[in-house]
């Protein structure tokens, strides 16, 4: 079987024991923009880097389309982590799209830290499109980070 | 009755007399949506044409006010809301935000600190049998900073005019959204749990009386936890009504200054929890109280109350409201509710930019009463 379709092949991403049921898998979206970021995760795939297939990608036009209310609403409907992907500060396609990013993500993070979840569920990185090898690396340590954190919704 | 202890009006009583189209303030500003419209749709046609029926209302209560045979219809709209919220959906405002906060809230397992505004001046007391209810204020200081950034400013002012007439609040530890929007849009399972976990938190404390700067908090706590849970241990009380009191009794002084000052009655403060008097008692210890043609019972809506389908006719409602504030003379716009603040600055900001017209600076009610008290 190929790596990635087999729920074992995660369990390297060490899960803690007895953190959670062992059958529970992250919800993990990410939103790439689509000149930067979604270029370096399709380099990743094209150059055969694996990375957890607890990730769903999302694909903006601009990571700066990523509104504070998107973000909280993947939370809402279930997401344990999210991570936001742009351009590098500098390289945006739309000159200044991902400094509204960075606010967004800030805003976030504030409104997180009041409804006490812990912010590092959220994360902000910057990818190019050359960077496919980063995208997974980004990818393998945020899951671990999620994975460790369990689920932001505990079964109730 | 629908069994769960919430009832639906009866619509069939209307006489189709229309004071409520005359009253509503949706209706003024488009020929989409009016209370009788959309009544009659319901008991002729058995259902709705279309979704502006269901969402375009304000909920003001200004229908239920003027009816002459007794129809609640800002009620009934709640419990048609509660059947048709899957068919017809409504338009979230803000990307969502403020109801993802309520969701994600709504849960056991999260521990909310919403405390991040109070300052070392604040008296707080941990065994205290007065509890503030602090409310969304400060997340909605964080999504429209870029309105009011100071917003934070009411919860630090309800808790300062309370320690200058003796009380030392406490807060509540895990207090989540009360549930207000979630009950006006008719999800009654995010109601119900956000309810649940206030209630249980409340109990915990063990205090005999909770207070509410945030009339939506207010009335909720007040009128719909009852309603829905049956009767509660502990009162409630609005900070305006205690201090209103207070200045009553003389035991609260606050500083009067040559200011004409006109007063916007949230409609869950007035309408819904009939209280019109109390912040005109502070108003006039503040300073010279003009009002506004529409006020108390009459009194104009904001124009949103639970962050959906914001729109043109809205837009449209708040400039009326900031002319005839303008028109009163009056040089600042007072509000008890800090969502009237948010909407009429909203309003106001783009009325200055755009049509460049006369600033009028919209101010809460207890952050003014609070820049009067006097130091003993």
């Amino acid at each position: 079987m190929h790596p990635a379709g087999d729920p074992d092949s995660t369990a390297s991403l060490d899960q803690p024991p007895g953190c959670c049921p062992s059958a529970w898998r992250p919800r993990i979206i990410a939103f790439c923009c689509n000149w930067c970021a979604y270029a370096g995760a399709d380099l990743a795939g094209v150059s055969r880097r694996q990375y957890s297939p607890e990730v769903k990608i999302l694909r903006v036009m601009c990571s700066g389309r990523v509104s504070p209310g998107m973000v909280l609403r993947s939370f809402a409907s279930g997401a344990d982590g999210i991570i936001v992907l742009g351009c590098h500060p500098g390289d945006c396609h739309y000159q200044i799209g991902n400094r509204y990013t960075e606010k967004s993500v800030d805003q976030v993070r504030e409104l997180l830290d009041l409804a006490g979840i812990d912010d590092s569920r959220l994360r902000l990185e910057w990818i190019s499109a050359s960077e496919g090898e980063k995208f997974g690396r980004i990818i393998d340590e945020f899951t671990r980070t999620v994975r460790a954190l369990g689920p932001l919704e505990a079964p109730e | 009755m629908s069994g769960n202890g919430l009832t639906v009006p009866d619509v069939r009583r209307c006489l189709e007399c229309g004071r409520c189209s005359y009253i509503c303030p949706v209706s003024h500003m488009t020929d989409e949506f009016s209370p009788r419209k959309v009544a009659e749709q319901f008991v002729l046609e058995g259902k709705l044409r279309n979704d502006r029926g269901l969402w375009q209302c304000m909920s003001c209560g200004a229908c239920t006010e003027f009816c002459q045979s007794e129809v609640r219809f800002h009620e009934y709209l709640q419990a048609k809301r509660r059947e048709l919220r899957e068919t017809f959906k409504a338009e979230d405002n803000h990307g969502g935000a403020p109801g993802s906060m309520m969701r994600l809230t709504a849960n056991k397992s999260v521990h909310t600190k919403k405390d991040n505004w109070v300052t070392p001046d604040l008296k707080l007391d941990l065994d205290s049998e007065t509890l503030l209810f602090v409310g969304c204020t400060p997340y909605f200081d964080v999504m429209f900073r870029y309105l009011r950034d100071d917003l934070l400013e009411i919860p630090r002012a309800a808790v300062k005019l309370l320690n200058a007439s003796g009380i030392r609040p406490r807060l509540l530890e895990g207090e989540r959204c009360c549930g207000h929007d979630a009950y006006w849009l008719g999800d009654e399972d995010l109601f119900d749990r956000l309810a649940g976990l206030n209630l249980d938190a409340i109990e915990k404390a063990g205090v005999k009386e909770v207070v509410a700067f945030c009339p939506e908090c207010y009335s909720t706590l007040k009128q719909v936890y009852p309603r829905r849970f049956g009767p509660l241990g502990f009162e409630v009380r609005s900070v305006a009504e205690v201090i209103g009191e207070k200045i009553k009794e003389g035991e609260l002084e606050l500083k009067r200054e040559e200011e004409k000052v006109t007063y916007h009655d949230p409609c869950r403060l007035g309408r819904h929890a009939r209280v019109f008097e109390a912040p005109r008692d502070i108003l006039d210890a503040c300073g010279d109280l003009v009002e506004m043609p529409r006020n108390r019972e009459m009194a104009a809506c904001c124009g949103n109350a639970a962050f959906v389908n914001c729109n043109g006719s809205t837009r449209l409602w708040q400039l009326d409201r900031l002319r005839e504030a303008r028109e009163s003379g009056a040089s600042r716009l007072v509000t008890a509710c800090p969502k009237c603040l948010i909407h009429l600055s909203c309003a106001e900001g783009q009325n200055v930019q755009m049509i460049k017209g006369e600033k009028m600076t919209v101010v809460d009610l207890h952050v003014l009463a609070a820049s009067r008290i006097k130091r003993v």
